[in-house]
Formats: C-alpha cells, sequence, structure tokens
C-alpha cells in the first residue's frame, strides 16, 4: 500500500543489487532486494501495475514498472537502457546498491475482474507491467476465466520473458499467440502486428465479460484500440497503463500531469474510456 | 477576529517585535525605478523597511519553497550509503506580504499538504511561519498597472490564512487585524490600541475607494473557466497564444501559485552528492521530455494551453478548491508577448466558442 503521509515522501530506501540477467538487446533484469526486512516486507503488498522510483544517487531518479507479481518471492525490475539513469543501472554491478521507493500509483484492480477472462495485448517492452498482472492471474487461476496473451515485437531476438510467457502456457492453462514486425531464418511463427493476431486462424477471442489489458508504444496503442472496439469492446473493459516523464511519483512535481489527470497518483492505469477524457494527446 | 489600532510612526516596530521573538523578518525593499524585493531584516537595513510599494515581482513564494532546495545529501562510505534529508525549519515572518501573495500561499498549502501525499519540506518551512499581511491602499505605490486581484476574488483585502493584517487609515494610524491566535498575541505590545467604530468605517470607506481604483477589472474569469472546462476554445486561439509564447519560463518563476519543479543530483564533494530540487516550468520544451527524447507535448501551444488548463480548468478547482490564479499580475508584467492571465482571458473571451466537445 502508499506509504503514511507523516514520512519524507521523497526518500528512498537503500537497496541491494543481487543478480542481473541479460534479457533482450538492451534491456536486463535486476533482482534486487531491500537493506532492511521490514522494507522489503511492506513493499511485498504492492498491486500488480503500480510503479516504483529508483535512485542512482549521483545520476539521478527514474520512475519503473513492477514486473514481479505480489505473489512472487523476488523483487526485480526489467529496465530498457535509454537515458543516463538506466545506464547508470545497466553499470551497476551485483552487491552494489541503489535506492527505491514506491510503490506508488493505483495499479490494475484484479480483484474486481474475477470471474472475468483476461486477454493482454503487448509489443516490445509494454509486456513489462502486464507480466505482474500475468503472474496474478495464474497464481489465481481459478478466479478468472480464459486467459490469452498477444505479444508482439520488432524481430524474435526481441520477446521478452520469452522462456516465462512457454512455460506458463505449458503448465498453468494460458494462450500464448506471438508476432514479429521482421522474422528472421528461424523464426517459424506468426509475422505481422500484434493486432493480426485476433484474426489469426485458430484465434478466437472472447469478448463478453472479458477485460483486455494493451500495454506498447503509441501506434501500436492506436491500432489494437481500434481492433478490439471492432471486435465488440467496450471502452470501460480496455484497459492500460500510461508513461510520462517523473520527477517525484507522488503528484507533487507536475511533469507527468496529462490533461487532468497525474500519470502518478490518478494512474498510471486508466481504462480506454478514461483516457478519452483526458483532454490531451497520450 | 480582533482589531488593534496602531500608529504609523509605531508600525514599524512591529518587525522589531517579531525579530525579539526569534523570528527571521523577510521584508520588502525598494530598489532602483520600479524595482522592489523581499530580503531578511536586518539592524543595518531595517530603517529602509517600506509599507507602501509596488509588489516585487519575485515573489514571496520562495521562502516556502526555495527555487533551489537540497533534499538530502547522500555520501558514500566503504560501498555503503549514507541519506540525510535536511530541513528548514527556522521560525519566519514575512512581513508586508500583500493580500494576492496570502491567496498564493494558501494555494500552495493545499497542494503541497493536502492530496494523498504531504510535502514534508515544505510543512516544516510552512508551520513556523508567520504573516503579516499589509492591504493595497495607495492606489500611486500599492497597486499596479496589472493588478488584478479583484477579478481573482483574493485582494485588495485578504479575509483569511495571515496571522496579522495592516491597514493604512490614513491620518496616521493603521489598523491590524488579528487572523490567528499567534497574530493576537501580539496585541498585549503597547504600541496597539483600541479602535472605535469610526476606524471601522474609516476601514469600509476605503476599501471602497480601492476598489474603484484597479485599472484592470475585466477579467472574465468564470465564462473563461467554463470554456476552459468544455473544451470549447478553438486550436486557432491556443495557436495564436502559443505563437506569443518565447518559451522563457518567466510567467511560472514569478508565479506565487506555481508549484512545478524537477530534481537533480550534483556533485558536492569527494564521495558526496547532493539531492535537489529546482523550479521548472511547463513553458519550457524539456518539461515533458522523456529519456530517449521522446516529447509527447512538443508544440508551443499545447504547453500554453498546458498553463492556462492547469490553472483555470475546474477539475483542478475542485481538486485545489479555487483556480491557481491569484490576481497578482505578474505574468502580465514580466511576459514579453503579452500573454499573461489577464491577457489571455481577453483572447479566450473574445474568441468564438466551439460547440462543446463530449
Amino acid at each position: 500500500m502508499n506509504p503514511p503521509d507523516t514520512e519524507n515522501i521523497y526518500l528512498p530506501k537503500l537497496a541491494v543489487l543481487d543478480r542481473v540477467v541479460d534479457d533482450i538487446p538492451e534491456v536486463k533484469t535486476f533482482y534486487w532486494r531491500f537493506e532492511d526486512p521490514a522494507a522489503q516486507a511492506a513493499f511485498q503488498h504492492f498491486r500488480p501495475g503500480q510503479f516504483a522510483q529508483i535512485s542512482l544517487f549521483g545520476v539521478g531518479e527514474f520512475p519503473a514498472s513492477l514486473p514481479p507479481s505480489p505473489t512472487e518471492k523476488e523483487t526485480f525490475f526489467t529496465i530498457r537502457q535509454v537515458g543516463s539513469c538506466t545506464a547508470a543501472l545497466h553499470e551497476l554491478k551485483p552487491g552494489r546498491k541503489f535506492a527505491v521507493r514506491g510503490p506508488y500509483g493505483n495499479g490494475f484492480p484484479m480483484e474486481n475482474y474475477q470471474g472475468m477472462n483476461l486477454v493482454f495485448v503487448a509489443g516490445g517492452i509494454g509486456l513489462i507491467p502486464l507480466r505482474s498482472c500475468i503472474v496474478y492471474a495464474l497464481e489465481h487461476r481459478a478466479k478468472y476465466g480464459r486467459i490469452q496473451v498477444f505479444y508482439g515485437a520488432k524481430s524474435p531476438g526481441e520477446l521478452m520473458y520469452l522462456s516465462d510467457l512457454r512455460a506458463w502456457e505449458k503448465s498453468a492453462g494460458m494462450e500464448c499467440h506471438l508476432t514479429v514486425d521482421r522474422a528472421g531464418n528461424s523464426w517459424r511463427g506468426h509475422v505481422g502486428v500484434v493486432g493480426s493476431l485476433f484474426k489469426k486462424p485458430g484465434v478466437e477471442v472472447p469478448v463478453d465479460n472479458t477485460i483486455a489489458f494493451v500495454c506498447g508504444p503509441p501506434v501500436m496503442f492506436r491500432f489494437v484500440i481500434k481492433d478490439l472496439l471492432a471486435l465488440g469492446f467496450q471502452e470501460t473493459r480496455i484497459v492500460s497503463t500510461l508513461e510520462r516523464y517523473m520527477k517525484c511519483g507522488v503528484g507533487k512535481c507536475g511533469h507527468c500531469c496529462i490533461g487532468v489527470a497525474y500519470i502518478c497518483v490518478d494512474g498510471p492505469v486508466f481504462t480506454y474510456e478514461q483516457i478519452k477524457k483526458l483532454g490531451e494527446d497520450i | 477576529m480582533k482589531a488593534r489600532i496602531v500608529a504609523s510612526a509605531d508600525v514599524l516596530k512591529i518587525v522589531d517585535l517579531l525579530r525579539a521573538r526569534g523570528y527571521e523578518v523577510v521584508a520588502p525593499f525598494c530598489g532602483r525605478g520600479r524595482d522592489s524585493y523581499f530580503d531578511t531584516v536586518t539592524d543595518e537595513n531595517r530603517p529602509r523597511v517600506r509599507i507602501h510599494l509596488p509588489n516585487p515581482y519575485y515573489p514571496p513564494k520562495r521562502f516556502v519553497f526555495p527555487h533551489i532546495e537540497r533534499l538530502m545529501a547522500v555520501r558514500a562510505q566503504n560501498g555503503d550509503l549514507k541519506m540525510e534529508p535536511t530541513y528548514d525549519e527556522r521560525p519566519r515572518a514575512i512581513f508586508g506580504i500583500r493580500s494576492c501573495d496570502v491567496a498564493g500561499l494558501w494555494h500552495l498549502d493545499r497542494f503541497y499538504l493536502g492530496r494523498d501525499f504531504r510535502d514534508i519540506y515544505y510543512e516544516k518551512r510552512r508551520k513556523n511561519l508567520f504573516l503579516v499581511n499589509v492591504v493595497c491602499t495607495d492606489p500611486a505605490r500599492d497597486i499596479g498597472e496589472d493588478c488584478f486581484c479583484l477579478c481573482a476574488d483574493t485582494g485588495p483585502a485578504a479575509r483569511d490564512h495571515f496571522d496579522l493584517q495592516l491597514m493604512d487609515l490614513g491620518g496616521g494610524e493603521f489598523m491590524a487585524v488579528a487572523g490567528t491566535a499567534a497574530g493576537e498575541g501580539l496585541f498585549a505590545e503597547p504600541i496597539f490600541h483600541k479602535g472605535t467604530a469610526a476606524h471601522l468605517e474609516r476601514r469600509h470607506a476605503i476599501l471602497d475607494a480601492v476598489r474603484k481604483r484597479f485599472k484592470t477589472i475585466t477579467s472574465w474569469f468564470s465564462a473563461t473557466v467554463r470554456y476552459v472546462s468544455q473544451g470549447t476554445i478553438p486550436d486557432k486561439t491556443w495557436e495564436e497564444i502559443g505563437n506569443r509564447c518565447l518559451e522563457c519560463g518567466g510567467c511560472t518563476y514569478v508565479c506565487p501559485a506555481c508549484t512545478c519543479f524537477t530534481v537533480s543530483d550534483r556533485q558536492v564533494g569527494p564521495g558526496e552528492v547532493e539531492r535537489v530540487r529546482i523550479w521548472d516550468s511547463c513553458a519550457l520544451s524539456g518539461f515533458t521530455r522523456m529519456a530517449g527524447g521522446f516529447n509527447p507535448r512538443r508544440a508551443v501551444h499545447d504547453r500554453r494551453n498546458r498553463r492556462f488548463f492547469r490553472k483555470l480548468a475546474y477539475y483542478f478547482i475542485q481538486r485545489e478548491l479555487d483556480m491557481a490564479c491569484v490576481g497578482c499580475g505578474r505574468c502580465a508584467a514580466v511576459c514579453h508577448g503579452d500573454i499573461g492571465m489577464p491577457s489571455v482571458v481577453e483572447m479566450i473571451r473574445r474568441a468564438e466558442p466551439e460547440p462543446a466537445k463530449k
């Protein structure tokens, strides 16, 4: 849950980097834990879809989605190297310290989706925030209907969490459909944009009583929304998580404000109906 | 609220009383020409403290929200990191703060201390702050060309949120009104005398007269708030406003109700960094730029739209209980493109509204 209001909301807590795993090019997964076991226990109650602020002192602070599910034992971030802070994190050696504060944001209301089918549509590193929901839903498998994952990347080498996806598909009763924009010689799967998977022979997307999670680059987002609406999804049944430049994560610095909403405190999770009413392009 | 009368010759003794009580007193001084500024009162500059002068362009906001403020120092020692937050809690009094700026501080209070999270740096500075409000009564020296507190409903006399309010009644007398128990505590001092009904009448007469002396009273805020909130302002109008923006950020730096900041780490010694927050401005193009270079709000009129939307949209008024404009007129005075708040309100009012968007 969010920290109580008497605390210094800008003061992070020290964390230790345990190990680093290469994911896809430029993207690594960082396993870490708080130095203080009490902080770790408190943090563990985050909701899927929430985010945290990562501090690399001397370089700065940046927001990052939480890819693990609260039901998992280990905490980790999956980070692409884009700017100076993420570069500093990529250079950090296991055993070294950095700092984390959070969790922040509203997260996905997974309890409200009980008894419904879940359709996850992700593009590129958009799978990172959705991974939390997928693992959470599989952990509570009996409470949800059908679970489908539609995931696309530019090339086969850029598909994230591939071994996880394969493992869940085998063991946990979930359908997984992958696609790439450009296939190499070794790729035998589907080629095309993510939306084209909905029409692939043998794929049947449940529309009634279904929540669609969409996360990916803005272009992909626009086209997937169009496809989902064409399939008959209601705007309130499409949810996404937005991203913005953020300094504080707690609704004070003003950077992440889109139209009427602060992404950090009112979001980052919004339904498509809410996104349309923000009053500014996302 | 209790009121007392204090002689003009004694009114600056309030500064001394506060200093004797351990406050760092900040008061307005005159520079050259129109220039005026707030500064800490010392024995040396004490005789130059002014009551009637143009309101300084640099608002007293910086005493609760400095333009650069250290959040914490971080020291690296043998692979370990030590974080030390630093706070400023010294008792401070702002003498001569105008009603618009009192409203500005009240807006900051609701923004930083309300909502889900409390900003502890602001809270610690704010809790020991004593405000001596001065009512603008002198049309030649107090009330500027660009003042429009009447339209923003914040002045000329603040109704609340000060500790002590001073008003020049003329004839060598000031009326002091206590807004808090701390303000009322000062009334035990011998410089304060009981007033009469005649004093109260003079106060009302002066306020009535002052209201008529404002040069700009044509801001149509309520209509503008409605147009902004309903999204009925044509894109063309926003573009016209944007075309006149020089992207200097001046409007946000002089605004007593602007709240945005950025955070930066800087090296201060071997193995030691400090994390500071610095005022930031939605007028600047880097404000929304993300790592990797993508900027969702690229066009200048998008950013201008942003500032006025943030200040005037009904949604934010609902959240903060008031619009984020206090009518001080500073943005109008500093803007080279003449798109301060009064001009923008005027441009929006004159624009042919589009039919309401769903």
